[in-house]
């Protein structure tokens, strides 16, 4: 479905360039969802935002279907492929109502039976018809992210691009997102690519996953291996162990896991 | 038995909004000795609003009363403009959430704590410079004296936080309220922030009011929680005890996290009792 091939990222030149992405190739199967994960500056949402034209191909290809994006991207790359933002606070318009936010994209593309169409993207959602006309601030956090994903999978694309989607959320809100994205993806064959620093939700939503550090790939691993431990690279093992939480004795547990 | 370091007792903060009083906390009560105590809660708990009421920076509209408000035996609701100067900063401090908005932009990280030492302790300069050095040292910068004439935008989330850590702890103070100390940092880096409060505060003997959303985070790091609920304790327990929590609602918070032990699916969410806000 997506295929990224030794993709690179530079912002500005000589003294200030600052290399984001540094040759990083992942396929992506059609109904796959596949996982970034890294601490912040690693790099993993500018491949996001790359993929979709919010920041500059420098090298490399990004192929989805099997042909090349094209800079500016066409109106049927939008088709297939959607972003949901990290912080559904900011990604939403403070004075759109949810019907204007959500008629945008449909207009944008020329689509008729705009009415229908948004009553069933907050159904899908698990959101009422009663949202229909709220604007955001008459929304609750976890709600607005609902209506972030409703936009984003109102023109049915195949792909859906989430950069940390859940992670300016409460943790029984993020738990209802997850649940929701499950779902959606089960619904509707849809493929995800999930950015987020959170190892736990990576693993929960996603079978594949890429550890990046300073722009580039550290591991490519699967959400099982994950789960068993069986991770071989360092870096992997160190963010592994800082998600268990505190502990007082870090160096002693490491010792011991080392054996 | 000696007094508690803190003593709060049916805490309440108001705030008389057009729209009708809205009451953040509704009658917290809780002690606190020279240990780490976490509040815990989701956004709206009123757990930072808590905070903030202790050290009386609650903003403009509020209102906080209680039946008892002391720390060290002194009353925080009646004390002196002046006698909350002298304790806040000096003998109880703050580290905020974010060291990007919580630093003085143009001054730079040395300026700052040599003021903060400067504002509770009479000291020339050069002591305090000596002092501030010596904190930035405590808090693990690898060259101090470089951090010390840097500006804030100079240096990491992490480094920014150890700084405001040293600045807080300069005064040595008797309680440190900690708000989300590392929600703004990597995993990584929060460890390595955490592990040096950790520190500190068992070395120094301090008490340390630990304020989170992260339940995990808060049970590994502190020996009691309170967990809130809409402005409200609904349980406080032994932070080892976590796994045996009788509340619905904190068995729901601990459940509802993904876990890389085991997977399960759908993950449980949470059904908010309206009994529990009672």
């Amino acid at each position: 479905m997506l295929d990224i091939q030794n993709l690179q990222v530079v912002f500005g030149t000589g003294r200030l360039r600052v290399d984001a992405v540094k040759n990083v190739s992942f396929r992506v199967e059609p109904g796959e969802a596949y996982g970034l994960v890294g601490e912040s500056g690693s790099g993993k949402s500018t491949v996001l935002r790359a993929i979709c034209g919010l920041a500059p191909i420098t090298g490399g290809r990004v192929l989805v279907d099997g042909t090349e994006v094209t800079t500016p991207r066409s109106k049927a790359f939008y088709r297939t492929v959607q972003m949901v933002f990290q912080d559904p606070y900011a990604s939403l318009h403070p004075r759109h109502t949810v019907d204007r936010t959500l008629s945008e994209p449909l207009a944008i593309h020329g689509e008729k039976d705009a009415e229908a169409r948004i009553l069933q993207a907050l159904r899908e959602v698990g959101l009422g018809p009663s949202f229909r006309f709220r604007y955001p601030h008459q929304l609750s956090g976890g709600q607005r992210q609902r209506i972030a994903i409703a936009r984003a999978l109102i023109l049915r694309p195949k792909v859906l691009l989430l950069d940390e989607p859940t992670s300016a959320l409460d943790a029984s809100v993020q738990a209802e997102i997850l649940n929701l994205l499950d779902d959606l993806r089960r619904k509707m064959g849809l493929t995800y690519i999930l950015v987020s620093h959170d190892l736990a939700v990576v693993a929960h939503l996603c079978e594949r996953l890429l550890v990046m550090r300073h722009g580039e790939a550290v591991e490519e691993t699967t959400s099982v291996a994950l789960r068993s431990g069986a991770a071989s690279n360092e870096y992997t093992q160190s963010l592994i162990q800082a998600s268990q939480g505190f502990t007082r004795h870090a160096k002693q547990a490491a010792e011991a896991l080392a054996g | 038995m000696t007094t508690p370091l803190l003593e709060v007792e049916d805490l309440r903060v108001r705030f008389h909004l057009r729209t009708g009083t809205v009451e953040a906390v509704r009658g917290v009560t809780f002690q606190l000795g020279r240990e780490r105590l976490g509040i815990v809660g989701e956004s709206g708990s009123g757990k930072s609003q808590t905070g903030r009421a202790i050290l009386g920076l609650t903003p403009p509209p509020g209102e906080v009363t209680a039946k008892r408000l002391a720390f060290d035996g002194i009353d925080l609701l009646t004390a002196s403009k002046r006698t909350l100067r002298t304790l806040r900063g000096g003998r109880i401090s703050m580290v905020m959430q974010d060291p990007k908005y919580s630093l003085n932009p143009v001054m730079t990280i040395g300026e700052q704590i040599i003021e903060a030492y400067q504002a509770h302790a009479k000291a020339s300069r050069g002591e305090a410079r000596d002092k501030a050095l010596a904190m930035l040292e405590a808090v693990k910068m690898r060259d101090p004296a470089r951090v010390f004439s840097l500006y804030p935008h100079e240096v990491s989330g992490g480094m920014g936080q150890r700084a405001m850590i040293a600045m807080m702890l300069v005064t040595d103070p008797d309680l440190l309220i900690a708000d989300e100390p590392t929600s703004a940092l990597d995993v990584t880096v929060s460890m390595e922030v955490l592990r040096i409060l950790d520190e500190l505060v068992t070395e120094r003997g301090m008490g340390l009011i630990f304020i989170s959303h992260d339940l995990k985070l808060v049970s590994s790091f502190c020996d009691r929680v309170l967990v809130m609920y809409a402005g409200r304790v609904v349980e406080e327990l032994e932070a080892k005890n976590l796994r045996e929590a009788k509340h619905p609602y904190t068995q729901g918070l601990m459940r509802c996290l993904p876990t890389l032990a085991n997977d399960v699916r759908p993950l449980p969410t949470l059904n908010r009792d309206p009994a529990w806000a009672q």
